[in-house]
């Protein structure tokens, strides 16, 4: 009786909630635009980039939970594994993980001064740097922070030590020769066996540290074997140990992670009780969820649908910041074709790139201008046009027309013909499939070749990786990350034996410019030589820059001190100064 | 009939084992589990590529690392995923925990709704009743159930807004931290669940309530049923105990065979409200070319959809006793 009594009131549960929403969804709701954007939260963040949205401690209540969106769940902690080495993750374990630089919404690398009392060159010949570590700094367990963790995350990811680690990158650790303690392990000296610019990267928060005295719990740190262990179990287990203002206190699955303040924390104490992340792998989920107030910051990739549905959320404020992500056209120059540069000149010429900028990302913000250099963004100390005087990206269809027929070239009819007297055939242009916005550039692409009588085809793939590294495309279209450390980065990219090199662009000049660079530790004259290297490639027409790629962050007004950080270390830069308004 | 059932048991392994070998090839063929790993930025080291495509079992022929992958499964071994701290056969079963948890509720929401809205549909032929009917039922055939999810959720926020309160939620199976007790909890779940499930439900509920109408419409013309109520039954009686178990049959067979569609139906709701469930598992499989983690979303699925059809099979033996004892 009690069973039928249930069914039929969830018969009738079921009936009037199904004839409720049907009516609520028919009354509008999601068409309505007449919602007005009320946050102001973000106003200042174009004019203060580093202390917009600020409030002093005093004005921020005590305790409040935060619920942060990311889009991928956690299935390894280990950031400085090749793995682990995914943005979603470096957020998370920001809060837990002790490093010694740290990158400011400017763009700008700048010392923890909660983690580190100093970091200096004392000498360039070798390369030596002395770090002084705060003497407060404490693992969880109460375990200083010592020299020792430097050691352990220098082996681990040196590529000598330990050949079976797997690290995301070897870069830089793999030119430290020694790394010494002293003063009770709270002073490291670190010496180099060739000059390295980019030298802040190291231990920094893009591959914080993980504890060596935990490490040596879990593998012997004299073997190989031992130090390959202890990396794989920092990757598989859960931390909850802890060396930053926050430990991780819950972890569901694919579904959040839940950060409480560290009770052994030395610094000021954050003010939030709890910051959640949720994970939510579609994007397009974001806004909805904000809007009921079930995650009160997301950081989505801006689409246009998107960024206009959170707008129309009241008490919400939204933000679009310029990062180092970096959208591009690449030849391959493996394809014949493509080998002549007159050719790729002339195409480059053709593109308009403020045309693909207001009909692709231009349709949501009128920030985002055509990038000028391929290693550093506007803002970044060292950034140069060295496209201007390539008249590349201006839509000059006269002026390609021109570099054609000064190279031989001929147009038949709409076909190109090369000066053999064979027409240039058909390429292959690639994007990723389901990418709209850079479909859109491959078409405006397609049709400024169109113009000069080069005919190409569209192709998607749903598997980048593989057609980059397998060169297979003729122009592709995808986004770098600069970092704010681009001497290794530029190596990365351009140097002639690089596989990250997939255009196959060889010009020994510029691989002696780039090395220069990254040996130099005068930051003037690497910055110079880069752009040099730069210049020289601007002018060979291999990679045409688009637009720096924006970034967009949504929040609730009430939570001060949160704000925009284009790079890797995201928003989640400061979450320990994070708190919610009183009143 | 246990004998038929094993016997159709029987007959499914081969299909299921014809089914993995050839999305296995398929999958393996199109795509690179590797790939994610090389396009990260910066890239790894070489020799961490060549440790994963081992690990992978990357480095062996296709046709033994099928032949590896199926004989482990006895061992309950699933093969290796793309994330090396994932252990596929528990994340699997999981997922197909919490889908199973939203499709049972929406099925037996839209069977309800479909006999009852059908049968009277039917009964009722061209009443104002049976047009309101038609023209929902054809209304969620016609909408594809992401425009369907998505408008639920922004009628679920409305209302939320016009109460003033957390009503209903639009992502996850549960909040993450809840006040209060049991109570308190059983309100969260049921607040997650209510608007995936009628998302779901709907869906189906459209083709099905057209379909039990039209069965029902059959029976009711049929002479049997004429000579029932020409013998004196109530029409009650013969509305229960002889249109509606014999109008029945067919749906039977249609909810089993929608049993795929409804798994895939799933996929969409769960993508929408953000259940980890069985669908997110294999679109996230899909994307990250896991190729083990795709043959076990298919292993299992496959499974229960035989299971599913098969206790199709033996429910007509209980709506039609001449099924029974053929």
């Amino acid at each position: 009786m009690l069973g039928k009594t249930k069914l039929r009131r969830a018969r009738i549960g079921a009936l009037a909630a199904t004839a409720a929403l049907v009516l609520a969804a028919c009354g509008g709701g999601g068409g309505d635009n007449s919602g007005v954007q009320t946050g102001q939260a973000f106003a200042e963040c174009d004019s203060n980039v580093n202390a917009c949205n600020s409030a002093a401690a005093d004005q921020l209540q005590d305790g409040g939970d935060v619920t942060f969106a990311i889009e991928k769940n956690i299935p390894n902690w280990n950031v400085t594994s090749s793995e682990g080495n995914v943005f979603e993750t470096g957020m998370v374990t920001k809060g837990i993980l002790p490093y010694t630089f740290y990158t400011t919404p400017n763009l700008e690398p700048t010392l923890n001064t909660d983690f580190m009392e100093s970091a200096e060159i004392t000498s360039t010949n070798p390369q030596t740097v002395v770090y002084k570590i705060n003497p407060k700094a404490v693992w969880s367990d109460g375990t200083p922070i010592s020299a020792d963790d430097f050691i352990y995350n220098w082996k681990v990811q040196n590529g000598r030590d330990c050949p079976d680690c797997a690290p995301a990158s070897t870069g830089g650790y793999d030119v430290v020769d020694s790394v010494v303690g002293s003063d009770n392990g709270k002073t490291v000296t670190v010496t180099f066996s060739s000059p390295f610019t980019d030298w802040k990267v190291l231990w920094s928060s893009t591959g914080a540290m993980y504890p060596a005295h935990l490490a040596a719990q879990h593998g012997d740190q004299n073997t190989p074997a031992g130090l390959a262990e202890s990396y794989k179990w920092f990757g598989e287990t859960l931390p909850t140990w802890t060396g930053g203002p926050w430990k991780i206190d819950n972890f569901q699955n694919n579904v959040s992670i839940t950060m409480v303040p560290n009770p052994s924390w030395w610094g000021a104490k954050p003010k939030l009780s709890r910051v959640i992340f949720r994970i939510i792998t579609d994007a397009s989920q974001e806004p909805t969820a904000l809007q009921n107030n079930e995650v009160q910051v997301i950081y989505p990739q801006p689409q246009v649908d998107l960024v206009n549905q959170v707008r129309n959320i009241p008490n919400v404020s939204s933000y679009i910041g310029l990062g180092l992500t970096w959208e591009h056209y690449d030849f391959n120059l493996k394809n014949p074709a493509l080998a002549n540069k007159a050719l790729r000149q002339a195409l480059y010429t053709a593109v308009d790139v403020q045309g693909v900028i207001n009909k692709t990302v231009g349709q949501f913000t009128d920030k985002v201008k055509p990038l000028m250099n391929h290693n550093f963004v506007p803002g970044q100390e060292g950034y140069k046009d060295v496209i201007s005087s390539t008249g590349q990206g201006t839509g000059d269809i006269n002026k390609a027309k021109q570099i054609l027929t000064n190279a031989g070239y001929k147009l038949q009819g709409e076909q190109l013909i090369d000066p053999n007297g064979a027409p240039v055939p058909t390429l292959r242009m690639r994007y990723t499939v389901g990418n709209q916005i850079r479909q859109n550039e491959c078409e405006l692409f397609q049709q400024a070749a169109s113009q000069l009588g080069v005919k190409v085809d569209i192709i998607p793939t749903d598997d980048l990786g593989d057609t980059t590294s397998n060169g297979d495309f003729d122009i592709i279209v995808f986004a770098w990350v600069n970092s704010p450390y681009p001497y290794s980065g530029a190596i990365q990219l351009w140097n002639s034996q690089s596989e990250s090199n997939y255009g196959k662009y060889v010009n020994p000049e510029v691989d002696n410019l780039i090395a220069q660079a990254n040996g130099e530790t005068d930051q003037t004259k690497a910055a110079d030589l880069l752009n040099q290297a730069n210049q020289i490639m601007a002018d060979d027409a291999y990679v045409l820059p688009l637009y720096q790629k924006p970034t967009f962050i949504a929040a609730y007004d009430n939570i001060a001190n949160i704000r925009n950080n284009s790079t890797l270390d995201g928003p989640v830069y400061n979450m320990q100064d994070w708190g919610i308004r009183k009143g | 009939m246990l004998a038929f059932a094993l016997r159709r048991l029987l007959v499914s392994v081969p299909i299921l084992i014809v089914s993995t070998f050839v999305v296995f090839v398929m999958v393996s063929l199109s795509a690179n589990p590797l790939s994610n790993l090389i396009a990260r930025n910066p890239p790894p080291p070489p020799q961490t590529i060549a440790a994963e495509r081992h690990r992978l079992h990357l480095d062996q022929p296709l046709m033994e690392r099928y032949w590896n992958w199926i004989t482990g499964i006895f061992r309950g071994d699933f093969g290796p995923s793309v994330n090396s701290t994932t252990d596929i056969g528990s994340e699997v079963i999981s997922r197909f925990g919490v889908t199973f948890r939203l499709i049972f509720l929406a099925m037996v929401i839209a069977l309800i709704l479909a006999i009852v809205v059908g049968a009277v549909s039917a009964v009722k032929q061209y009443s104002k009743l049976d047009y309101t009917a038609t023209f929902f039922g054809f209304l969620f055939l016609s909408m594809p159930s992401f425009w369907l999810a998505v408008l639920l959720k922004q009628a679920g926020i409305s209302i939320n807004t016009s109460v003033g309160d957390q009503v209903f939620y639009t992502i996850g199976a549960s909040s993450i931290y809840v006040q209060g007790g049991f109570w308190a909890h059983l309100t969260d779940v049921l607040g997650h669940m209510i608007l995936p499930t009628i998302s779901l439900a709907l869906i189906s509920y459209a083709s099905w309530s057209r379909f039990q109408r039209a069965s029902m419409l059959e029976v009711l013309n049929s002479d049997y049923v004429r000579l029932a109520r020409a013998k004196g039954l109530s029409r009650g009686v013969v509305m229960r105990r002889h249109a509606l178990r014999n109008a029945l049959i067919p749906l039977t067979t249609v909810t089993a065979l929608d049993l795929a569609s409804i798994i895939s139906g799933a996929v969409v709701t769960e993508k929408v409200f953000q259940w980890q469930g069985a669908g997110t598992f294999l679109l996230d499989a899909i994307a990250q070319s896991d190729v083990y983690a795709v043959e076990a979303w298919l292993l299992i699925s496959a499974t229960f959809v035989i299971l599913f059809n098969l206790v199709a099979d033996l429910l007509y033996g209980v709506l039609d006793p001449r099924i029974r004892h053929a």
